[in-house]
């Protein structure tokens, strides 16, 4: 697939190098040589030194022939400006990121439509949702479920006193034919697990199981449930505001703690719900003013990684239940993992979870994606003739690096054992590692 | 990468490279198939020694590629430099084995200096009566220079899809020609198979052409190589002399040329982009170089009472100016009493080579375009300390990075053709041969210094000057830094 992708900042180059590992021809769109030249010389991608929002430079770049346009620089409305040259130079898809509620909201559809944007990348958006559904099921690091929860993968984090610590794979899909353990996260390492593999305290499992079966699982992992209620937010940052103002804000109490007045200032407008505490949220005075022993969960979203991870830290030292880091460095989310942060919020891997959901998308169905640091869950329809419905599964030979973890039949949410023979229509859900997935997709056409 | 490999990491990934050196040894087993079948059909004797080789390599290939087991896959860029360097020295110890044990019976400093010269497009021979030279080993030899000229690893690029990924992108900066390296193609693999194909056709249109003329199939085969990849090796011991054809040096020179252009410039013209063409700085100067240079000769030739009939001021000059600046290196057979000004003007054409990004040597007119620039705003800076002048090629400007990296590199080029000369010398060749071989070897031009009318050719020099010299082609080919920063203590350092 040709894509092109206009800014090479943070979430355009990420994006350019999982697509390059992914087999896909890239060619990355900017304006500065400086950021360019570094990829150029190190990836397989090609790149472009053009004005991303001028018809000279994206019809160099091939966008008027591209299968994918992405346009993801600083400004939204460059980005718009970007995704309607491209559409009227022949782009077959476009993707525009974009920084507030506007353009996504349902009434203006057509006209967004209009203007050439096919689908919006909205990472502050995708986040409040993610926080929001880490608050509810506090217990579990990731969440993702398809089809209204008929088939859920949640991840784990096994404590030192849970039961399934130590004990072999095999022991335990022979006593728990509901759940499916489908990848396993140690240090700082994802692994497709085998039979003779064995769960330790400290690792995030991630299992995937039906409906019916989920609100076993807190219990079989050792997990105890929190009910959440008062929220701490550190940093008044855009994905601070769409966390506040989001649909079911009801179910929680928001306080916010920001340390710039004229943002304050302007927070009171913005969020007239929640309260606003104007302070460093790492002085602790500030932290116990705001009420941090009464709280139940502690979201920091302040630009700075660090800041945010040991606040955290911090903040489970007062007793905090759950907590929840924005960290934009990649490197960082396993050492934020291995320090016990409850959910890591990462803006790359947000946008990459939708451009992945682009890539599998066929005409007839919306595949759910979610990309992780290194691997990537996704939904895959099974076409009639594929590879993957000639066999049962135990006979296709699978590489190491992907699992099948359930499927969902007419509606119905199974799992998948060495027996089950995939049909046309199954909506499968395939866990595999980083670069693996165009692997798995070929499968299914 | 996952981060337990890097921690536990050689600073090399060794297997890797013995597994991609295989498959490499492999592509050349199959090369030198031909040369056998075309021994076997001419009815010589040759076809042995290169089937047995051919075997060897096919072998050794095979089994380096299967034992070596790699604990990952991913490659460096310590890895592309070394992988690229040692695939052209593992080639040329290969591609030198038909030599020895051929009827061309040649030691192994001869056979290793001519593999080199071969692969590097070098063109410069130690081959004493190449009249009686089997097919096999004309075409051999003509096949090493095609092989070079556009690059072995570029070919193993476009062939094999297994290094379609960044490791493949740090042997292509690795080998390819110029400064910055223009990809044409989102992916490398599609980048090396359009100018693989570029230059397949380029050579197909070549072979048909020379065989419409006074050459038969086999020469014109041989002939196409050596002139499309700007080598040099000729199956007449008279070279190009030997048909005395205006038509053929005609085509020739516009081959040589071409060979002396950028291919990603000839790929986008081919696809309609005439904007590009038109634009580029460094095609305009190779032009105006070659017609520049054409009237000094010009002028020089008639000075010296050398006009004979109408080639000797046209075709012959023309000819041997676009040999010498695509360090292509066939000769007129008048060019010793042409003076020593078209002999000086000769040195600076050696020196510049032609586009950065074609098959041609030499530091490539690139480079010295961004010195003149960069020396004329560094004059105009003396007058005006306060003006911001940057240095522009081809409508963009360069950065300074850039700049400093080409100074860099025309310096050590220097200092490498002094220090050639200064080793050579002291093995007893005579002062004029020793830095005339060691410039021509490292342009890749390969004039021997028989040309100057003092000096003699290739034959003459002790083997360890051989040996020096094959050095130098290789360094000259692989631009310099390639093979340099393997020789440095930082690079074998974490």
């Amino acid at each position: 697939m040709k894509i092109v992708i206009a800014g090479s900042g943070e979430v355009g180059s990420h994006l350019a190098k999982l697509l390059s590992a992914e087999e896909q021809d890239i060619c990355l769109v900017d304006e500065d040589s400086r950021k360019l030249a570094v990829l150029d010389a190190n990836y397989n991608l090609m790149t472009l030194e053009a004005n991303p929002t001028s018809f000279a430079g994206l019809r160099e770049a091939g966008a008027g022939s591209c299968d994918l346009f992405i346009a993801v620089t600083p400004f939204e409305s460059n980005n718009i400006v970007a995704c309607s040259i491209a559409r009227n130079l022949g782009a077959r898809r476009t993707v525009a990121r974009i920084d507030t509620y506007d353009f996504m909201d349902p009434r203006n559809a057509t006209h967004v439509a209009h203007m050439g944007v096919d689908s919006v990348i909205y990472p502050e958006y995708f986040a409040a949702q993610e926080i929001l559904t880490s608050l509810r099921r506090s217990w579990a690091r990731i969440w993702f479920e398809l089809h209204d929860g008929c088939i859920i993968l949640a991840g784990v984090r096994l404590p030192e006193n849970s039961p399934l610590a130590g004990m072999q794979l095999k022991d335990f899909a022979f006593t728990n034919r509901h759940f499916h353990v489908s990848a396993i996260k140690r240090n700082h390492e994802t692994i497709i697990p085998r039979g003779g593999d064995r769960m330790e305290a400290g690792d995030i499992l991630y299992f995937t199981t039906t409906r019916d079966h989920i609100a076993d699982l807190p219990e079989l992992a050792g997990k105890t449930r929190h009910s959440i209620r008062r929220v701490l937010i550190m940093g008044g940052s855009k994905m601070a505001i769409r966390l506040v103002n989001s649909d079911e804000r009801d179910e929680f109490k928001f306080t916010i703690i920001e340390s710039d007045p004229a943002i304050c200032a302007r927070l009171t407008h913005k969020c007239p719900d929640c309260e606003i505490i104007q302070g460093d949220a790492r002085d602790t005075d500030v932290l116990v003013e705001a009420g941090i022993a009464d709280a139940d969960a502690f979201v920091a979203l302040t630009p700075d990684s660090e800041t945010n991870i040991l606040t955290c830290l911090t903040a489970k030292e007062f007793g905090v239940k759950k907590t929840v880091a924005e960290v934009e460095n990649i490197q960082f989310i396993a050492q934020a993992e291995g320090l016990n942060i409850g959910t890591v919020i990462n803006k790359k891997l947000l946008a990459s979870s939708t451009i992945f959901q682009m890539l599998l998308a066929s005409d007839t169905s919306t595949p759910k994606c979610l990309a992780l640091a290194d691997a990537e869950v996704a939904e895959i329809e099974a076409r009639a003739g594929s590879r993957i419905t000639r066999t049962p599964v135990k006979e296709i030979a699978l590489s190491r690096d992907m699992t099948l973890a359930g499927l969902i039949r007419d509606g119905q949410g199974m799992l998948i054992t060495g027996n089950t023979v995939i049909e046309p229509g199954d909506r499968v859900l395939v866990f595999c590692l980083a670069g693996a997935l165009h692997k798995v997709e070929k499968m299914f056409i | 990468m996952e981060l337990r490999q890097i921690k536990n990491r050689s600073l090399v990934n060794f297997r890797m490279l013995v597994r991609i050196l295989g498959w490499l040894l492999g592509i050349e087993g199959v090369f030198m198939l031909f040369p056998a079948a075309t021994s076997a059909f001419y009815g010589e004797s040759d076809y042995l020694p290169f089937l047995v080789v051919a075997c060897l390599a096919l072998f050794s290939g095979a089994v380096m590629a299967r034992r070596s087991k790699p604990r990952f896959e991913h490659l460096g860029r310590r890895d592309g430099y070394l992988l690229t360097a040692s695939v052209w020295v593992v080639f040329s110890v290969f591609g030198m084995l038909p030599f020895i044990f051929s009827s061309a019976q040649a030691s192994v400093s001869d056979a290793f200096f001519e593999a080199m010269s071969g692969f590097t497009t070098t063109g410069a021979s130690v081959m004493v009566g190449t009249e009686n030279l089997s097919h096999g080993v004309h075409l051999w030899r003509a096949m090493m220079q095609w092989v070079g000229g556009m690059g072995i690893i570029l070919f193993t690029l476009a062939i094999i899809p297994m290094l379609n990924h960044s490791g493949g992108m740090q042997m292509f900066n690795a080998e390819v020609t110029g400064i910055t390296h223009d990809k044409i193609q989102p992916r490398i693999s599609q980048t090396a198979k359009s100018l693989w194909t570029i230059y397949l056709v380029l050579t197909v249109v070549l072979i048909l052409l020379l065989w419409a003329g006074p050459m038969n199939l086999f020469e014109s085969v041989c002939h196409a190589f050596g002139t499309i990849s700007t080598g040099g090796y000729s199956t007449s011991p008279d070279s190009i002399h030997a048909w005395d054809s205006v038509y053929v040096k005609i085509v020739m020179i516009i081959f040589m040329f071409l060979g002396g252009v950028n291919f990603a410039l000839i790929y986008r013209f081919i696809h309609g982009d005439f904007r590009t063409l038109r634009r580029n700085d460094v095609l305009r100067t190779y032009l105006i170089v070659i017609g520049l240079t054409l009237v000094m000769f010009v002028i020089s030739i008639i000075y010296r009472r050398q006009v004979y009939d109408w080639q000797s001021v046209t075709v012959d000059p023309l000819f041997q100016i676009v040999s010498t600046i695509t360090s292509t290196g066939f000769t007129v057979v008048n060019f010793e009493n042409w003076g020593s000004f078209v002999l000086a003007v000769t040195f600076v054409l050696m020196f510049s080579g032609a586009c950065a990004g074609s098959t041609s040597g030499g530091a490539k007119i690139d480079r010295l375009l961004y010195l003149f620039k960069n020396a004329h705003n560094e004059i105009y800076r003396c007058i005006h300390p306060r003006a911001i002048k940057s240095v522009k090629v081809n409508g963009k400007v360069v950065n300074t990075e850039l700049v400093n990296k080409v100074i860099a590199f025309l310096c050590i080029y220097m200092l490498l053709v002094v220090g050639g000369g200064i080793i050579l010398a002291s093995m007893g060749v005579p002062v004029v041969d020793a830095f005339f071989s060691a410039f021509s070897c490292l342009s890749n031009t390969g004039l021997g210094a028989g040309v100057t009318g003092v000096g003699s050719g290739y034959e003459i020099l002790p083997d360890a000057a051989k040996w020096v010299l094959s050095a130098l082609m290789l360094v000259g080919r692989l631009e310099i830094f390639t093979v340099l920063v393997i020789l440095t203590p930082t690079f074998w350092r974490h």
